[in-house]
């Protein structure tokens, strides 16, 4: 008995490994995630210590008092003993004296007035770009655009620019340039008016391409049924292969379809309608298209799983209703329907699930337009996680929206779980009871 | 004689000193990621490598071997992708040393720390950086630092179909003249809307294509904010600016032209192709679009007297409140943060030698941009370029930017849900911009001034 | 089956609802290798010209279509290879052998399959780069395997489900280990589902867009769909029958498999459709 489950261990081992590295991880990282207000700017991984001139401005808006604040911005580059003592070690005393002699306790505000001065020095010139940059820094007194690794280097740092200590606080806090735990994504979720539109997009685009998928399935499955088997085949077989074809190309075919130089608005310019884009034209063309290259692609599990279940039923039992003169509506309504009942149900719980996460068809063909009209929540998580014109990505407000589409999902398969006699289904093994 | 064959041998002697003395060779591999770019952009890569050729010629000269191998990528989905891998790739610490981007990526990657400024490197006071355009440098910098070089630069210009201008009333003079009118604020986007309407009312054009925008989110939008008196960024503060009343105007400037049959209602996503297919031969009387579009109208397109068909000017003013204006969105090269900082140097030095006028005239020749240095006009090829001088001379001087902001990406983002959705007829301005505005207050907080 | 029924009503209707796709899949391959005059669409002139990609020197900064094409090839061949092991095993011990927290396990399977995976791609990026294997084509495979995971142990779960007790009881009773009955007399019974899932799989790899766009964005590790977008991108060179040509090499191999394999491939939901 015990070895028994050793093996079963053994079998499940490199299951659990995936799953767990690449679904629970990411998932409670998500969670994480989306308590935090991590973008681009932050980075992922943690941040460092920085004081740049927007964070002066914030800091004068944080109410941090002006003599701090002109302390901070002005420190700049000062001609001091100490740096000319090590600009004398580093470049002969003869150097340090030339700087002294020229710019002694002047100071500059940049960098580059800073590398000026030296570069002034006649006698004992700094040659070299690199060396004369790395004499500029013995000269800075600036915090400003240095980068500082810790919070306590920081510290050290502004404690030693003789800023006042009640004011640290304030300072670090600002300055740091990692991300911050928050729930502003969630009040963000339930305050933008945005949130709304997509939530109703998904659910027409979860119910329109369902409809489609097990109306038209059925009707795939149903009417290929009565065909001889050579025509069925085909025609499964043109329904089969938009399921198979890459998206990226399946795609592009139906864009060749619509476009406003595609085959519609060619075909239809011949007897005189003015081309249009029948994919983007209005959003109900949007929605038709989204919903057909979808309907398409998903279409073809209905027709397959109906078509065995269909060939499941007895034959008897049909010919017997063609002796009682049933006509061919009579059958479909009265025995095949019936028959598939718990197939039915099986899809429509399978795929809306699989339609509430999935947008790929989405972005490659509409891309959520026009004016957002096709953008589903999944799609609006990518692309406010990953994928913005403005470059600064929200992985935060991205996780938010996956985190909500993730506690859907998992309410909803528990729901199905109940409705589907899940006991039944995990009957115990026959062996080793 | 003797003399020098004496000095022949002391030079060969000494050349194998140097050359053994630099027994060790130090091989550097230096890649290249250039956003938003065709084949004929191939110089945004191929400058730098150029530049490695002589960096290490003028390397051997010190005695010094080094060996740079560049390697080049340009091919991403789009822009938006690029982003995303440059984004990526640097917090994993694999960003590739050099990347060609907007200016705009430069305060979200710094802040990041995902690059590094180029003035910690680089001279800015010698050549060629000290002969870079004043403006140019500034916009490739952020809170007073140096991060970048700008790599090229262009201009968003307003373009007239000659042809259709002349049946609608204008004579040849009236069309020279245009380029003043507008810059002067007496031709504005009210006369565009008028015009454009006489030519689809008098069927030179279909309907739709009076006025034939940008079909996708672009900087150029931005421009009809500014022609409406709209303010992109406080100077004092440093603060975003929405101001409701221009982005209201600029947004019913849109929805007016798609009622008056001008504009299409389903122009945004319009085919790439087809749409430089239709301003380029005449299809469209107005339409704005960029500098660099003159390779393709020429090129691809076939139009072979592009002077002689076309007339450009700054996008006019929209009322009193706004004036002509254009934007300039200069590609920057950026040098990534590395382990190692020579290889942040090396970087820094290859785009220093890249932005030789000689060698920065390639790309902008080649890919229909304007130059980065003022030396460029005394170079035959540049010169000799109609469209390159007399781009800059008309649009460059009155050329604004958009602020490198940390959330100006989210601002342009809201900026254009706003305007596709009033565009698009699925929501009013008013109810767009009411939309806007939540969540600008809700994304930008503090950094967002509302008039 | 129903012989007083008439076909061609149906066969009617079935065309015209099939139109569009027949139509599409008849110009994909009809422009591929013609040329046709503008706002027309009848071909006048047969060419290889659009082939030229696979034989002219890559662009400056564009990745080369064999290299690409290998690594599609490697992806999905090892995506196939991965998810078809760990499925068979895994399915089979959750089919037949009893172990605590069975019961969870199964529902767990149903519920991951609810998982927006792709929206937690940020997460998924994060691991890659903590172990090392973000912009390899390794990892890329790892996600996609893991991601397919879910549904493939649940067809190979359908398959060992239809496999009767009685063989397993006979080879038990023989005196075999459990291990040995599964090798030897159960996997023969479930090769159809093996094999439909193996294809599967690796049609599934060969289609991948979005993992191998974000999280293999290099050159090294670029793949056939991110390739075929980076072209359609490309905005001096839109360019239907290019795009179509290059599509049609994508998608040759699935097209062949699917010609050689249909009857298998349909095969696929044959065992998971009691749920």
């Amino acid at each position: 008995m015990k070895n028994f489950n050793w093996l079963a261990l053994g079998f499940l081992a490199p299951a659990l490994i995936v799953i767990t590295v690449f679904f629970l991880a990411p998932v409670i990282l998500t969670g994480i995630f989306s308590f935090t207000s991590m973008s681009t700017s932050t980075g992922v991984t943690g941040g460092e210590y920085l004081l740049n001139q927007s964070g002066i401005r914030a800091l004068a808006d944080k109410g941090l008092n002006t003599a701090t604040l002109d302390q901070l911005k002005n420190a700049g580059y000062v001609v001091d003993e100490k740096g000319l003592a090590a600009l004398a070690e580093r470049h002969g005393v003869a150097t340090a004296t030339e700087m002294r002699k020229l710019h002694e306790n002047g100071q500059f505000s940049s960098r580059r007035d800073m590398e000026r001065a030296l570069k002034s020095l006649k006698a004992n010139k700094i040659r070299s770009t690199k060396d004369r940059k790395a004499a500029a820094e013995l000269f800075k007194h600036s915090l400003l655009n240095e980068r500082f690794p810790t919070e306590s280097k920081f510290r050290t740092a502004i404690t030693e620019g003789g800023i006042p200590l009640e004011d640290h606080e304030l300072i670090v806090t600002q300055a740091y340039t990692g991300w911050v735990w928050t729930v502003d994504n969630v009040k963000l979720l339930f305050s933008l008016p945005s949130t709304l539109r997509y939530a109703g997009n998904t659910l027409i685009y979860v119910t329109l391409t369902l409809m489609f998928n097990i109306g038209f399935g059925l009707f795939l499955a149903i009417s290929t049924f009565y065909l001889p088997a050579k025509s069925a085949s085909t025609f499964r077989a043109i329904w089969f292969l938009p399921r198979i074809l890459p998206p990226v190309m399946y795609v592009l075919l139906w864009k060749w379809l619509t476009w406003d130089t595609g085959f519609i608005a060619t075909t239809l310019s011949w007897i005189g309608v003015a081309p249009i884009n029948w994919m983007l034209d209005t959003s109900t063309h949007a929605w038709v298209v989204v919903v057909l290259i979808n309907g398409s692609f998903g279409a073809s599990l209905g027709m397959i799983l109906f078509s065995s279940a269909i060939k499941a039923i007895p034959s008897s039992i049909l010919y017997a209703s063609e002796v009682d003169g049933a006509n061919r509506w009579q059958q479909v309504r009265y025995i095949i329907l019936p028959h598939l009942r718990w197939p039915i149900l099986f899809i429509t719980s399978y795929q809306t699930l699989s339609l509430l996460t999935s947008f790929e068809h989405i972005l490659l063909s509409t891309e959520g337009g026009p004016g957002r009209a096709t953008e589903v929540w999944s799609l609006a998580a990518y692309h406010i996680a990953l994928d913005n014109y403005g470059g600064n990505l929200q992985y935060g407000l991205g996780a938010t929206f996956a985190v909500a589409l993730v506690i859907i999902g998992i309410i909803a398969s528990l729901f199905y779980l109940r409705f589907f006699n899940f006991n039944e289904m995990v009957a115990k093994p026959k062996i080793e009871g | 004689m003797m003399t020098i064959s004496i000095l022949k041998k002391a030079l060969l002697a000494s050349a194998i000193v140097l050359s053994t003395t630099a027994a060790y060779a130090e091989d550097i591999t230096i890649t290249v990621w250039a956003g938003g770019s065709n084949a004929s952009d191939s110089y945004r890569m191929d400058a730098i490598e150029m530049a490695a050729d002589i960096l290490s010629k003028e390397q051997a000269i010190l005695g010094n071997e080094l060996n740079i191998t560049i390697e080049k990528k340009r091919d991403f989905g789009g822009w938006s992708e690029f982003k995303q891998a440059v984004t990526l790739a640097a917090e994993a610490g694999k960003a590739p040393n050099i990347v060609a981007t907007s200016h705009l990526d430069i305060a979200p990657w710094s802040e990041a720390g995902y690059i590094v400024p180029i003035e910690d490197y680089l001279d800015l006071d010698a050549w060629p950086i000290n002969n870079i355009y004043d403006n140019l440098l500034k916009i490739a910098s952020f809170d007073g630092v140096q991060w970048g070089i700008p790599q090229d630069a262009e201009s968003r210009p307003f373009f007239f179909w000659k042809e259709t201008m002349s049946k609608i009333g204008y004579s040849d003079a009236d069309i020279e003249a245009l380029p003043a009118k507008v810059q002067a604020g007496e031709y504005t986007l009210a006369n565009v809307l008028v015009d454009a309407k006489k030519a689809v009312d008098m069927g030179l054009v279909e309907k739709g294509y009076g006025f034939y925008p940008r079909a996708s989110n672009g900087p150029d939008f931005a421009q009809f904010y500014l022609s409406y008196g709209g303010v992109l960024q406080d100077p004092a503060t440093g603060k975003l600016v929405l101001d409701k009343k221009a982005m209201t105007d600029m947004y019913q400037f849109f929805v007016d032209a798609v009622a008056a049959g001008i504009t299409r209602k389903n122009h945004i996503g319009t085919d790439g192709s087809q749409w430089y297919a239709d301003v380029a031969n005449g299809k469209v009387a107005m339409w704005h679009g960029g500098t660099w579009h003159y390779g393709r109208y020429t090129g691809k397109e076939g139009n072979n007297d592009f002077f002689g068909t076309i007339q450009f000017s700054l996008i006019p003013a929209g009322n009193e409140a706004g004036k002509a204006n254009t934007i300039t969105h200069p590609l920057v090269y950026l040098i990534t943060n590395q382990e190692t900082d020579r290889a942040e140097e090396i970087a820094a030095q290859l785009i220093n030698i890249a932005s030789e006028p000689r060698i920065n005239t390639l790309h902008a020749i080649k890919s229909s941009h304007l130059g980065i240095t003022k030396q460029q006009s005394n170079i035959e090829l540049y010169s000799s370029n109609r469209w390159a001088s007399e781009a800059t001379e008309r649009l460059l001087p009155h050329a604004s930017s958009q602020p490198n902001h940390l959330q100006y990406g989210a601002f342009s983002e809201a900026l254009w849900k706003g305007l596709e959705a009033s565009w698009t007829g699925v929501q009013t301005p008013a109810e767009a911009i009411k939309e806007v505005e939540a969540e600008l207050k809700a994304i930008l907080g503090d950094e967002l001034i509302i008039r | 089956m129903s012989h007083n029924f008439r076909h061609w009503p149906i066969i009617t209707i079935l065309t015209i609802v099939s139109l569009p796709l027949i139509i599409m899949f008849a110009f994909q391959i009809i422009d591929t290798f013609t040329t046709h005059p503008i706002d027309s669409m009848i071909p006048n002139k047969v060419t290889f010209e659009q082939f030229s990609f696979l034989w002219d020197e890559a662009e400056t900064g564009r990745a080369n279509i064999w290299q690409v094409t290998l690594n599609t090839f490697i992806f999905a061949t090892t995506t196939a290879v991965v998810v078809c092991t760990v499925s068979m095993t895994t399915a089979y011990a959750l089919s037949r052998l009893n172990f605590p927290g069975r019961r969870y396990f199964l529902g767990g399977l149903i519920i991951l399959h609810a998982f927006p995976t792709v929206t937690l791609i940020i997460a998924i990026f994060l691991i890659l780069q903590i172990i090392g294997l973000y912009d390899t084509l390794l990892g890329v495979i790892m996600v996609k395997a893991a991601l397919e995971l879910p549904f493939g142990i649940w067809i190979m779960k359908g398959f060992y489900d239809n496999v009767p007790w009685e063989i397993e009881m006979a080879g038990v009773q023989d005196g075999a280990s459990r291990f040995t009955v599964w090798w030897k007399l159960v996997l023969p019974q479930v090769q159809p589902g093996i094999f439909a899932l193996m294809i599967f799989s690796f049609l599934s790899g060969w289609s991948e867009f979005l993992l191998p766009q974000v999280l293999a964005p290099g050159n090294d590790a670029q793949v056939l769909s991110t390739y075929m977008t980076a072209l359609i991108a490309d905005d001096t060179k839109i360019d239907f029958a290019l795009f179509k040509a290059v599509g049609m090499f994508y998608a040759l191999p699935v097209i062949a498999i699917y010609l050689i394999f249909q009857k298998k491939l349909m095969n696929i939901y044959g065992g998971g459709t009691k749920g």
